[in-house]
C-alpha cells in the first residue's frame, strides 16, 4: 500500500517533471489542519502549478528530496488550509468614519444587480493586515436595505479584482425584515417593539421574487434587477438570508421554499438553537454571527455567544464563523482567535478549524478549489508557527494564494519596523 | 446642620378676611353661609382616630365642630349619612393641575450653545426657579373632577420642567375663582435632573445636570454676596430656600445622588420617587428623605407566546410582581412617605391601585397618612388641611363604606363646596308590587337589583326584567322596543303613574309594595398577601440573593502569576483573609497562617492558574444616562462619580472574563472632559461602595477627531474648537483661567476674618476647582489621543503650564514618540489592535503596546468596550504576538501597569502580601485563548464562580417561571403589555448625548 502509494508518486511526479520541467515545493513536518476536521501531526504536503500536489504522512512515506524543487522543513509548525472569512465589507471599505471611503452600502432598498466584486480594492491596506493572520479568503458582501446586493469570494491578494475574484456574484444578500424592531437610535436605543409592518415587508419581497421568477421564465428585454436574480432559480446563485430571530428564520425558510430558491443560506442566525430541527430538516446552513459578542438578552448566561458554535455542531448544523459587526472589516484579522474562543467553549479543535475554512468554503460553494488541504485543490494556504486560533501562538511565516507567495508585509509592520530600529 | 424649612407666612391671617370680597357685586350681596350638620356619620377624623358614629358641622369653607354628640345648631341643614362614611380628602404634593404643559422650541439642525430666553435669568434655559405655579395658575373643572372622583381635595401643582423648576402653588379643587382656590401661592420649591424642553445643548447628560444643579446653588451662594450684577434667577434660589424643596427623580438610582447634593448644600429634599423604592430600598431609607410614590405599578406582560415572553427581562417580571408591594416596603421601613395619583396610565386606577397596595400589606392607617397628614406636615399645612378637627378646612369625602376595601365616594367637599361624585340613591324602591290599571288587576309586579339600578318585572307583560331608571322618585320604565313606556313617582310604598301603550293611549295604575326586596349582601373580606417577594442584589438575573462575604482561603497548588520580581511561580499556595492576601508559599501551614480558629476553606488549583484581577484603564460600563457632555468644550466640573450605575450587567460579564477594577471614564467629545471614577466590580453592591476607597482623582481629557467634533455631520460646527490648532488654545486658556482664579483665591484667604467679612469672596467655580486640583498634583489626567502631533502639543502645554500628563489613553502613534512620553513622565494606555475606524488612526499598529513598553512606558492595554471588557487577557495576548513582549510582561499590560497608571498598585495588581484580594482562577495560561476563568475574588468575596453560576441559570429560569405563570393567572390591572426587550445602553468614549 504503502510502496504503491509511493511508486504513485514518483510516477505522477516523473510525469510532471517531464511534462512541464517543474519540480513541486514540499512542505515537511508541519501538523497540518486539513479543514475536514482531521489532522496529520507530521505531514508532507506539496504543491505544484498552484494545486496542492500531494498531501501525506511523512511518518509513512519515504521522500525523496530530489522529487522537489524546494523542501521546507516545517517541524514544529502548522499548516491550515485559508482561513475564510465570509460577510465581510472588507476590500469595500476602508476608514469607518470616512464616508469616501464606504462602497457597500448602496442607495435604494432593492439591488440584487450592484456587484461588490468591481469596487473591491486589492490594495487595500486592512487586507494586507488581515491576510498576515492567515484570512486569505473573503466573501465580499454589500450591506444596507432589504437587498443589499451580490457578493464575490475574493482572494486577499490579486493584481485587479479579476484576478483575485475566486468566485464572482456567488450570491444575493436579503436582509430579512425583522419582526420586532428597535426604536430610539444607537447611542439611546429605545424598547423593542414589534413591527407592524412585517407581514407588509415580507409582501414586498415575495412581490419582487414573483416577479423575477416570471422574468426568468418568459422576458427578453433586459431588466438588470431581474436578469441579476435568474441565478437564484436556477441555482447558480446563493440567497444570503440575513436573520436572527427564530420566527423569522422560520418565514425564511417557508419563503425559500415557496419560490423554490435552489441554494440558500441564513446569515446572523442568534436564535439558531432553538430552531435545529427546522435547520435539519431543511438542509440549511449557517453563516453565524461573531463569537466575540455580548449576549443576546440582559440575562442571557455570560458565555452564551461563546458555546452556540459548539452546540450547533453537537445538533449536526453545518455552520461558518463570520466577524460581522463594528469594525468587521479591520476585526476580520481576529477571525482565527473567535474560532479559538469556541474551542474554548466546548468545539472540537478541527471543527473550529473546519468552521473557518472547509465549511465556509461549502457554505460559499467553493469546495471544489479551497477550504481543505486534499489533492488537486488550490494550493491556498499558509504556515503558522505556532497554534493559529490563539493569539499568544498565532504567527503567520508563509502563506500562498493559489500557489503563490503572499507577501505578508503591511503598512503596520513597516511601521513597527521603521519605528523598532529608530 | 440641615436647615429646617418652616412656613410662617402660610399661618398668617388664612381666612380672617372671609367674607370680605374685593369685587364690586352685580346685583345684591349674598353673605348667608348656611350651617350643614353630616349626622350618623362613620368618622375617619385622621389615621389615628375615627368616631364610628357622630357628627360633623360645618359652617362656609371651616369645620366647626366634629364629634360623637353633638347639638345640631338651629336652622343647619341636616344630612343624615345613616352610617356612610366621612374621610378628610386626600392631597397629591405632585401635579401640574390648572398649570400650563411647558412648550419645546423649535427643532434646530445647528446645535444650540447658548439661551434663547431673553432678560436678566440664568444662562441655561433648564434653570428657571423664578418661574411661580400661582401665576399661571388657572382652575381646570375637567382636571379637578378627576382628582375630586378619587377623593383628593388638594394639590400641590408645578410647571413640570426642566431642572430648577420654580415654585409650586397647593390649591384647592374647586370651582371657585383663583382668588380663593389658591391658598398657598409660594408652597414649594421644585427640582429635577431633567432639562425638559430645553433645546440648549447642555447639559447633555445626567452628570451635567448635577454639575449644572451644584454651580447653580453656588452661584446663589456668591450672588447674594455681590452688589454688581442683577440675576433674577439666583435671586429666585436664594427667595426659594425656606420652601419645602421637592425633588423628582427618574430612577431608585437618584436617591443616593440627589442625597449627595442634600449633604453638600444642607438641604432637606422631598422625593418624589419612581415607584421602585423597594429594589433599593436600604439606600432610599438611609437618605432619611420622606419620598412621594405614585402607584405605577406595572401591567402584567402577555405571556402567552413563550418565545415573545423570553423577551421580558427578569427583572422586569420581578418588578411587576413586587412594585405592588412598594408602599408597604416603605412602611415597615419606616420611610415616611406620601402617594401620588400622578404616574397612572388611567385616573381611574388610582383606587384600584390603592386597594391593591392594601392587599398587598400597606395597612389603612399609613395609607390614609400617605394621603393626607403626611403631605399636609411635608408642606406645613397641617394646621388647615389633612385631618379633619375644628377649625380646618371643610375637605372631606362622603363614602358608602371604607375606601380602602370597597367604598364608594358619594360625595367630596372642597373648602364647604360640594361635588356630587356618585349620586347615592336615597329611596328604595325594590320589594313585590301589586298591580292595578284600567287593563289589569292584581297582577303581581317585582322589583329587584340594586338599589341605585333597580330592574322590574312585570308578570303581565312578558316576565322580562325591564331597565329601570330611578331619578330621585321618578321612575320610567321601557321595553327595549318602546312600546311599552310608563312614567311614576314612588311615594311612600306605592308607584303611581301612567303608561303609555302601543297605540298611543295612555293608561293610569298603581303598584302597591306588599313585602320588600331583602338583598344578600357579600360580605367583603380583605386577604393580606403578606409574602414580600424576595429582592436581589441586583434585583436581576445573576443578582445575589444574600451578599457575598469576604472569605478565609488557601489555594494550593497553582501556578502563580505573581507580576512581582519572583515572576511566575508553579506549585504554590496563595492564603486570603478578610479581603486581603496574607500569605503567599509552597505548603502553607493552615495552622501558621491562620492562627486563631478561623473558617477556612482550602481550594486546589492543581493545574489551574492564579492571578491578580485584570483592572481595566479604559471604561465606560455602568455608567447611568450619558457618558459625555460634550456640550461646551471644557466640563472639568462633571463627575462620572455622580451617575455610577451598579445595576449594569456588564459588570457581572466581566467579572466572568476576571476583570476586577475598572476606571469609568467620560467621553472624548471636549477637550477636557469630565472626572473619573475609580471602582471595583463589587456586584450586588451600591454606585458609593464600587468606589476604590482613597483613590486618587482623574480627569479624561481628549485629542483629536472627536473633541473637534469630525465625525458629528454637517451641523456640528459651531463649538470650539474644529481643529487641532484650536485643541492647543482651549488648554492654554483653561489653565489661564484657572491660575488667575488660584490666585484670587490665595487672595482672598489670605485675608484677615475681619477684612473677609468686608471683601466679596471669588466666585467657586466647579470647573476650574478641577483644573486648580491639576495644577496642584491632586488631579490626574488620563488624555484620549491619537496622532503624534497633539500628544506632543500636550506634553508642551503640560510642561509651560505646569503638570503632567498621567496617562495617555489609546495613544495609537504613541510609538511615534515613545521617549518624548517618557521624558514627560506619562504612561500610555493603548488599544491591543484596533485601527481604521477613523481618518486619524491610519497609523495605528498592533505593535504600539510592545513599542512603549520597550521604550520605558509605563504601558497598560484597555478595553472602552463592554465586550472586550471580558477578555482582556486574549488582548493582552496580541502584545506577545505581534511585538514579542514576554508573557509576564504582557500580562502586567491588563494588571498591574494599569494599576500603576491609576495610582493603585499599592492595592491591586500583582499576587503581594498585604494586597486585596483580587484573584482570579483561570483553567489555563491567562494569556491562552482557551483560557477561561473559574472564579473570580474581589476583595476576598466570590463574585463568578463558573459552578455558581450555572446555578443561578437555573435558579434565575425557575424565577422566571414562577412569576410568568403568576403573571398568567393574573386578572387584576388593566390591558397586558407586550413583551419588550431590554436594550442595553453601550457606551463608548464617542458615544455623545443621552438624557
Amino acid at each position: 500500500m504503502m510502496n504503491k502509494k509511493y511508486l504513485h508518486l514518483l510516477f505522477t511526479l516523473l510525469i510532471t517533471v517531464a511534462a512541464q520541467a517543474q519540480k513541486p515545493t514540499l512542505f515537511m513536518g508541519a501538523t497540518a489542519h486539513l479543514g475536514n476536521g482531521t489532522k496529520i501531526e507530521n505531514s508532507a504536503i506539496s504543491m505544484l502549478n498552484g494545486k496542492i500536489e500531494m498531501v501525506a504522512d511523512a511518518s509513512i512515506i519515504r521522500i525523496d528530496p530530489s522529487a522537489f524543487d524546494t523542501i521546507y522543513r516545517v517541524h514544529g509548525k502548522h499548516l491550515y488550509p485559508a482561513f475564510i472569512v465570509p460577510n465581510t465589507t472588507l476590500g469595500i471599505t476602508e476608514i469607518d468614519a470616512v464616508r469616501a471611503s464606504h462602497d457597500y452600502n448602496e442607495t435604494g432598498g432593492m439591488n440584487p444587480n450592484v456587484r461588490s466584486l468591481i469596487a473591491y480594492n486589492t490594495d487595500s491596506k486592512i487586507a494586507k493586515t488581515v491576510r498576515s493572520n492567515g484570512v486569505l479568503i473573503a466573501q465580499v458582501t454589500p450591506r444596507g436595505g432589504t437587498i443589499s446586493g451580490q457578493s464575490s469570494v475574493m482572494h486577499l491578494d490579486g493584481w485587479n479584482w479579476e484576478d483575485a475574484a475566486l468566485k464572482t456574484d456567488d450570491g444575493i444578500h436579503l436582509n430579512w425584515p425583522s419582526s420586532y424592531y428597535q426604536s430610539g437610535w444607537w447611542a439611546e436605543p429605545g424598547t423593542t417593539k414589534e413591527n407592524k409592518h412585517y407581514n407588509e415587508s415580507i409582501a414586498r419581497i415575495k412581490g419582487l421574487f414573483k416577479k423575477a421568477n416570471a422574468y426568468e421564465k418568459s422576458s427578453s428585454l433586459m431588466d438588470l434587477k431581474m436578469e441579476s436574480m435568474k441565478g437564484l432559480f436556477n441555482g447558480n446563485k446563493t440567497l444570503y438570508i440575513h436573520a436572527n430571530n427564530a420566527n423569522d428564520m422560520l418565514d425564511a425558510i417557508s419563503f425559500t421554499k415557496e419560490f423554490d430558491i435552489k441554494k440558500m443560506v441564513i446569515v446572523g442566525a442568534e436564535d439558531a438553537l432553538k430552531i435545529t430541527d427546522d435547520l435539519k430538516e431543511n438542509n440549511i446552513s449557517l453563516i453565524l454571527n461573531r463569537v466575540h459578542r455580548l449576549p443576546s438578552k440582559v440575562g442571557s448566561p455570560v458565555d452564551e455567544p461563546f458555546t452556540q458554535a459548539a452546540k450547533l455542531q453537537e445538533a449536526g448544523i453545518l455552520f461558518c464563523l463570520s466577524y460581522e459587526g463594528e469594525m468587521e472589516a479591520m476585526g476580520a484579522r481576529n477571525l482565527p482567535f473567535s474560532a479559538g474562543t469556541a474551542v474554548a467553549h466546548g468545539l472540537n479543535y478541527e471543527k473550529a478549524i473546519s468552521s473557518i475554512t472547509l465549511n465556509a468554503a461549502q457554505i460559499l460553494g467553493i469546495s471544489e478549489y479551497c477550504g481543505s488541504i486534499e489533492k488537486g485543490k488550490d494550493a491556498t494556504f499558509f504556515i503558522s508557527s505556532g497554534d493559529a486560533l490563539d493569539m499568544r501562538t498565532n504567527n503567520v511565516e508563509k502563506a500562498y494564494i493559489k500557489g503563490i507567495e503572499v507577501d505578508l508585509n503591511n503598512h503596520q509592520k513597516e511601521l513597527f519596523n521603521k519605528y523598532k530600529n529608530r | 446642620m440641615r436647615l429646617r424649612f418652616t412656613i410662617l407666612f402660610a399661618l398668617l391671617s388664612f381666612y380672617s378676611l372671609l367674607g370680605q370680597e374685593t369685587f364690586p357685586v352685580n346685583g345684591v350681596a349674598q353673605n348667608f353661609e348656611p350651617i350643614h350638620a353630616f349626622t350618623n356619620a362613620h368618622i375617619i377624623l385622621s389615621p389615628t382616630a375615627e368616631i364610628e358614629n357622630g357628627t360633623l358641622i360645618i359652617q362656609g369653607k371651616q369645620i366647626i365642630a366634629i364629634d360623637s354628640n353633638l347639638n345640631i345648631p338651629n336652622g343647619a341643614i341636616v344630612h343624615d349619612l345613616n352610617g356612610d362614611y366621612i374621610y378628610p380628602s386626600f392631597i397629591d404634593l405632585n401635579s401640574d393641575y390648572g398649570l400650563p404643559k411647558a412648550k419645546k422650541g423649535k427643532y434646530n439642525y445647528r446645535p444650540q450653545y447658548e439661551s434663547n430666553k431673553a432678560g436678566a435669568y440664568h444662562w441655561n434655559e433648564a434653570i428657571h426657579p423664578e418661574i411661580m405655579a400661582s401665576t399661571e395658575f388657572v382652575a381646570d373643572e375637567k382636571t379637578a373632577s378627576t382628582y375630586l372622583k378619587n377623593g383628593f381635595g388638594t394639590v400641590l401643582s408645578h410647571i413640570q420642567d426642566g431642572a430648577l423648576r420654580g415654585t409650586g402653588c397647593l390649591v384647592l379643587l374647586s370651582e371657585e375663582s383663583e382668588h380663593s382656590t389658591i391658598i398657598l401661592p409660594q408652597a414649594s420649591s421644585h427640582l429635577s435632573f431633567k432639562k425638559g424642553v430645553s433645546r440648549q445643548k447642555n447639559p447633555s447628560s445626567l452628570m451635567g445636570s448635577i454639575s449644572l444643579i451644584r454651580q447653580t446653588f453656588l452661584d446663589a451662594e456668591w450672588y447674594a454676596a455681590q452688589k454688581n450684577q442683577t440675576n433674577l434667577s439666583y435671586a429666585a434660589v436664594n427667595n426659594n430656600q425656606e420652601l419645602p424643596q421637592i425633588f423628582t427623580i427618574n430612577d431608585e438610582l437618584d436617591y443616593s445622588r440627589v442625597y449627595k447634593i442634600a449633604d453638600e448644600f444642607e438641604i432637606d429634599f422631598i422625593i418624589k420617587g419612581n415607584g421602585k423604592e423597594y429594589s433599593r430600598i436600604e439606600e432610599v431609607a438611609a437618605t432619611e428623605f420622606p419620598v412621594i410614590i405614585p402607584l405605577n405599578f406595572p401591567n402584567s406582560y402577555d405571556v402567552s407566546n413563550p418565545e415573545t415572553a423570553e423577551w421580558i427581562s427578569l427583572h422586569k417580571l420581578k418588578d411587576w410582581e413586587t412594585a405592588p408591594f412598594n408602599p408597604a416596603i416603605l412602611a415597615k421601613n419606616e420611610v415616611e412617605f406620601c402617594i401620588t395619583s400622578s404616574g397612572l396610565n388611567k385616573e381611574s386606577n388610582f383606587i384600584t391601585n390603592l386597594r391593591l397596595a392594601i392587599k398587598k400589606g400597606l395597612s389603612k392607617q399609613d395609607a390614609l397618612a400617605a394621603l393626607t397628614t403626611t403631605p399636609a406636615n411635608l408642606i406645613a399645612m397641617d394646621d388647615k388641611i389633612g385631618s379633619l378637627e375644628s377649625g380646618k378646612l371643610a375637605n372631606f369625602f362622603i363614602a358608602s363604606k371604607d375606601i380602602f376595601e370597597n367604598g364608594d365616594i358619594y360625595e367630596n367637599w372642597t373648602a364647604g363646596e360640594k361635588h356630587i361624585i356618585t349620586k347615592k340613591q336615597e329611596i328604595d324602591i325594590r320589594g313585590f308590587y301589586t298591580l292595578n290599571t284600567d287593563e289589569f288587576e292584581n297582577k303581581m309586579v317585582s322589583i329587584e337589583g340594586s338599589q341605585a339600578k333597580p330592574k322590574a318585572t312585570i308578570f303581565a307583560l312578558d316576565s322580562i326584567a325591564l331597565p329601570t331608571v330611578l331619578e330621585g322618585n321618578n321612575i320610567t320604565i321601557n321595553t327595549k322596543n318602546g312600546t311599552f313606556r310608563v312614567a311614576a313617582k314612588f311615594n311612600n310604598r306605592s308607584i303611581k303613574g301612567k303608561y303609555q301603550d302601543s297605540i298611543g293611549i295612555y293608561h293610569t295604575f298603581n303598584l302597591q309594595r306588599d313585602s320588600l326586596f331583602t338583598e344578600d349582601e357579600k360580605e367583603f373580606t380583605l386577604n393580606i398577601d403578606s409574602i414580600i417577594p424576595s429582592v436581589w442584589f441586583p434585583n436581576k438575573a445573576h443578582g445575589f440573593i444574600n451578599p457575598p462575604k469576604a472569605e478565609n482561603i488557601i489555594f494550593r497548588n497553582a501556578t502563580v502569576w505573581t507580576n512581582e520580581q519572583e515572576g511566575i511561580l508553579e506549585n504554590m499556595d496563595v492564603a486570603i483573609k478578610e479581603g486581603k492576601i496574607i500569605a503567599i508559599g509552597k505548603n502553607l501551614d493552615e495552622l501558621v497562617v491562620f492562627p486563631e480558629t478561623v473558617k477556612i476553606t482550602q481550594i486546589n488549583a492543581t493545574g489551574q492558574h492564579l492571578t491578580c484581577g485584570i483592572v481595566d484603564e479604559h471604561s465606560h460600563i455602568a455608567i447611568s444616562r450619558g457618558v459625555n457632555e460634550g456640550s461646551q468644550a471644557v466640563s472639568a466640573e462633571v463627575r462620572i462619580g455622580d451617575v455610577i450605575n451598579p445595576t449594569d450587567h456588564n459588570i457581572y460579564r466581566q467579572l466572568s472574563g476576571g476583570t476586577v477594577a475598572s476606571q469609568l471614564l467620560h467621553g472624548s467629545a471636549n477637550p477636557i472632559g469630565g472626572q473619573s471614577a475609580m471602582v471595583k466590580l463589587r456586584w450586588g453592591s451600591s454606585a458609593e461602595e464600587m468606589k476604590v476607597e482613597n483613590a486618587d482623582g482623574f480627569i479624561k481629557f481628549a485629542l483629536g477627531e472627536n473633541v473637534k467634533q469630525s465625525n458629528w455631520g454637517n451641523f456640528e460646527r459651531i463649538r470650539f474648537p474644529q481643529t487641532r490648532m484650536g485643541v492647543e488654545q482651549v488648554f492654554y486658556d483653561a489653565f489661564y483661567r484657572a491660575k488667575a482664579y488660584q490666585k484670587s483665591w490665595e487672595k482672598f484667604n489670605a485675608l484677615s476674618t475681619k477684612e473677609k467679612r468686608k471683601a466679596t469672596p471669588p466666585r467657586e467655580d466647579l470647573e476650574l476647582n478641577a483644573l486648580v486640583e491639576i495644577l496642584n498634583s491632586e488631579r490626574f489626567i488620563t488624555c484620549h489621543s491619537y496622532i503624534q502631533s497633539e500628544i506632543n502639543m500636550l506634553m508642551h502645554v503640560g510642561d509651560s503650564m505646569g503638570f503632567t500628563v498621567n496617562t495617555f489613553t489609546h495613544i495609537l502613534e504613541g510609538y511615534k514618540l515613545a521617549e518624548k512620553m517618557k521624558t514627560h513622565g506619562a504612561g500610555g494606555s493603548t488599544f491591543s489592535d484596533w485601527w481604521a475606524y477613523k481618518f486619524e488612526v491610519n497609523d495605528a499598529i498592533p505593535h504600539n503596546a510592545t513599542l512603549l513598553n520597550n521604550a520605558g512606558v509605563l504601558t497598560a492595554i484597555n478595553s472602552d468596550d463592554a465586550e472586550m471588557g471580558r477578555r482582556l487577557n486574549q488582548e493582552a495576548a496580541k502584545a506577545v504576538k505581534y511585538g514579542a513582549t514576554s508573557e509576564e510582561d504582557a500580562w502586567k499590560m491588563v494588571t498591574l501597569n494599569p494599576a500603576k497608571l491609576l495610582h493603585i498598585d499599592d492595592k491591586m495588581g500583582s499576587i503581594k502580601i498585604g494586597k486585596d484580594a483580587d484573584i482570579v482562577l483561570w483553567t489555563d495560561n491567562p494569556l491562552s485563548v482557551y483560557a477561561k476563568v473559574i472564579q473570580t475574588y474581589v476583595d476576598g468575596k466570590l463574585m463568578f464562580d463558573v459552578e455558581v453560576d450555572k446555578e443561578l441559570r437555573e435558579r434565575d429560569r425557575l424565577e422566571r417561571m414562577r412569576i410568568i405563570q403568576k403573571m398568567s393567572e393574573d386578572k387584576t390591572g388593566g390591558e397586558k403589555q407586550k413583551p419588550q426587550h431590554t436594550t442595553e445602553k453601550l457606551y463608548h468614549c464617542d458615544t455623545e448625548y443621552d438624557e
